[in-house]
């Protein structure tokens, strides 16, 4: 029994010893995923927006205002560790939704669906078209959204609500210039 | 019970979340650039919020009726950027806002410049709108 021990601990040994070694010879890049992971979409980028990003980014945004009304101005703000535990949850949730933005493959709204605003708004198809000939400003503008929300868990994780404040208008700004290129190129408001 | 619960906190949700829900569309999607309003009326509520804050004003009708109007500002990183603070405005203060009328919603304006009692005037807008020289 006693053998059995020291051949295994010699063993675990050699393995650690070939992994160090291994790692210093060439550090393993971090693989992308693989093409061939079978995830299955099932909602479209519209309907992940509606019903995952917009309800936690809501919170997030709304965790921190000032309403002036009834003769006071109030400051909102999370003030408990709870009260920030459950916006950082929905940090992360619009943080990871973004992941599932750059999945390939994933309709941009459902069958059948069309612009919300037609002549304003790209049809889905158009959009589509957009984001497979630009896959790179895709990817670019996707992972703008996820850097503003990591600002937002830095502020959170500070507990520094004036900081969250300022993320919060990263995220617009991310969300804004996404919609621009993808869905409202054409979009430009003429003067009176 | 549980669904009780749950109602009840959709219930209030959907009582607290008072601004439309349209996400994030630019200005050309909601608003009409050929509905120019200027509302004078008193402040009644105003939110400092992301993305867009919120103005709700009470203004007076022709025909002496009072009509509530829901004014939608830029975020209050922008407003604060541009001069105004939070401490400059307080319920019951009269307000001239100039801007533009929601497409399908008659009470729904996009705001552009707020005039303040004592005469100073903020751009209040938001990116994306009309080319018209509030911003100046």
């Amino acid at each position: 029994m006693k053998d059995l021990c020291h051949f295994h601990t010699a063993a675990a040994a050699l393995v650690i010893a070939a992994s160090l070694l291994a790692g210093c010879a060439a550090p393993a890049p971090e693989q992308p995923p693989s093409a061939e992971i079978p995830y299955r979409p099932v909602a479209s980028i519209r309907e992940v927006m509606n019903s995952v990003i917009d309800p936690s980014v809501d919170v997030v945004w709304d965790s921190v205002k000032t309403v002036i009304d009834d003769g006071r101005m109030t400051d909102h703000a999370p003030s408990t560790d709870e009260d920030w535990a459950e916006v950082r949850r929905h940090a992360l949730i619009v943080s990871e939704a973004a992941n599932l933005l750059l999945m390939p493959g994933r309709p941009v709204a459902p069958p059948g669906a069309t612009a919300h605003a037609p002549g304003v708004e790209l049809e889905p198809e158009e959009v589509r078209a957009l984001i497979d000939e630009n896959r790179d400003g895709w990817n670019f503008h996707v992972q703008q959204l996820q850097d503003s929300l990591g600002s937002v868990l830095a502020a959170i994780d500070a507990g520094d609500s004036q900081a969250m404040l300022v993320a919060g208008e990263q995220i617009d700004t991310a969300c804004e210039n996404c919609h621009q290129v993808f869905w409202f190129p054409n979009a430009v408001a003429s003067a009176p | 019970m549980k669904t009780k619960i749950a109602f009840a906190v959709l219930a209030a949700g959907v009582l607290c979340a008072g601004h439309p829900a349209f996400a994030h569309h630019p200005f050309a999607a909601e608003y009409d650039v050929n509905k120019p309003v200027t509302l004078t009326g008193t402040l009644d509520r105003m939110e400092w919020v992301n993305p867009h804050g919120w103005i709700y004003m009470d203004v007076k009708e022709p025909d002496g009726t009072v009509k509530r109007w829901t004014v939608e500002t830029s975020g209050p990183g922008q407003m604060n950027r541009r001069g105004l603070r939070k401490s400059d405005t307080v319920d019951g203060m009269s307000l001239v806002i100039k801007g533009y009328q929601h497409r399908r919603d008659p009470a729904l304006a996009n705001g552009r410049t707020l005039v303040l009692p004592d005469g100073r005037s903020f751009y209040i807008g938001a990116v994306g709108g009309p080319n018209d020289g509030a911003d100046r």
